[in-house]
């Protein structure tokens, strides 16, 4: 039961972050050029996601064996979640700006401008690779989080849930979800994928992990510990 | 053309952003497994905190690279 709660929150806040992204770039491109042409390549988008989850989920969860899978998942999921977690604390360290989707919106938008004359195709293929490339992201997250120890049922609702969430919030709110805390998110999903990762990985080396599941929560102890340390060292002057 | 090598960049910038921290994770993975193989689950302690301490080494380069004033050109 933990472990569910576990990978659907995790599943949940991870595709609630990159959702948020591509809502900013749907909503730049619909609110200056119209609605038809960005909800089709949102469509059109997803898709393409939904057929590469039911391709890759099903190939790897049934053709590669159990150990050799977690070896192998936990070994992406742990370079996805630590190059998460490297950039959140170069953010909250402050060597980095934070991610400022009001900024994103209004980048979009001059882009958008720019190409004013063309047709509405620009708009299709703006918010078809938004989405995509922001969804890849879900993709992984879910594949990674749920693939492995029986949990991708679990791992795809906590991806729709995010996304019809964040859908919604979109559209009665009509402009970017500036207010979504999402470096925080970022951090924290950081140190989960990184987490997660690491147990897989080490069950994948064949290694047994006392208290089996619950040993995550340490690893996220100890992960979060080293992220902080990593930003104090980084705000810390240099001595002369 | 574009989309494509925008997408695949995507796909190799979701697991790395700095290569030289890539190769070391994939080494500290590759000796984790070695270890644990020949160790057993003790080794996983060490595997761990090799993790960790790779994470804090390689974002504190970057937050002083960073924050370095740039030179003249």
């Amino acid at each position: 039961m933990g472990q569910q709660v576990l990978i659907f929150g995790a599943a949940f806040l991870g595709s609630a972050v990159e959702a948020t992204e591509a809502l900013t770039i749907v909503l730049a491109v619909g609110l200056t050029r119209g609605w038809r042409a960005p909800l089709l390549g949102t469509v059109a988008a997803i898709v393409a996601l939904a057929a590469l989850v039911i391709l890759f989920g099903q190939l790897i969860v049934t053709r590669i064996p159990d150990s050799a899978l977690k070896l192998l998942v936990g070994t992406l999921l742990l370079l996805f979640g630590l190059n998460w977690l490297h950039k959140a604390v170069l953010r909250s360290a402050g060597a980095v700006a934070m991610r400022d989707e009001t900024r994103a919106y209004q980048q979009t938008i001059s882009q958008l401008q720019e190409t004013e004359s063309r047709t509405d195709w620009v708009g299709f293929v703006l918010a078809l690779k938004g989405v995509f490339l922001e969804g890849l992201e879900v993709v992984f997250i879910v594949i990674g989080v749920g693939g492995t120890g029986h949990g991708l049922a679990t791992a795809v609702a906590g991806g729709l849930v995010a996304a019809v969430v964040v859908a919604a919030a979109g559209f009665f709110v009509r402009r970017p979800l500036a207010r979504v805390p999402e470096n925080t998110l970022k951090y924290g999903v950081g140190v989960i994928l990184t987490s997660l990762g690491t147990f897989w990985a080490a069950e994948g080396m064949g290694a047994t992990w006392p208290g089996d599941f619950l040993s995550i929560l340490v690893l996220v102890a100890v992960y979060y510990g080293a992220s902080r340390l990593a930003v104090e060292l980084i705000r810390r002057p240099a001595v002369a | 053309m574009s989309f494509l090598r925008a997408a695949v960049r995507q796909v190799v910038g979701l697991f790395v952003s700095d290569w030289v921290q890539g190769g070391v994770v994939l080494a500290i993975i590759a000796a984790g497994w070695l270890a644990v193989s020949r160790l057993g689950t003790p080794a996983v302690v060490v595997f761990v905190l090799l993790i960790a301490a790779q994470l804090v080494w390689f974002a504190r380069a970057e937050g002083v690279r960073r924050s370095r004033p740039q030179s003249p050109s």
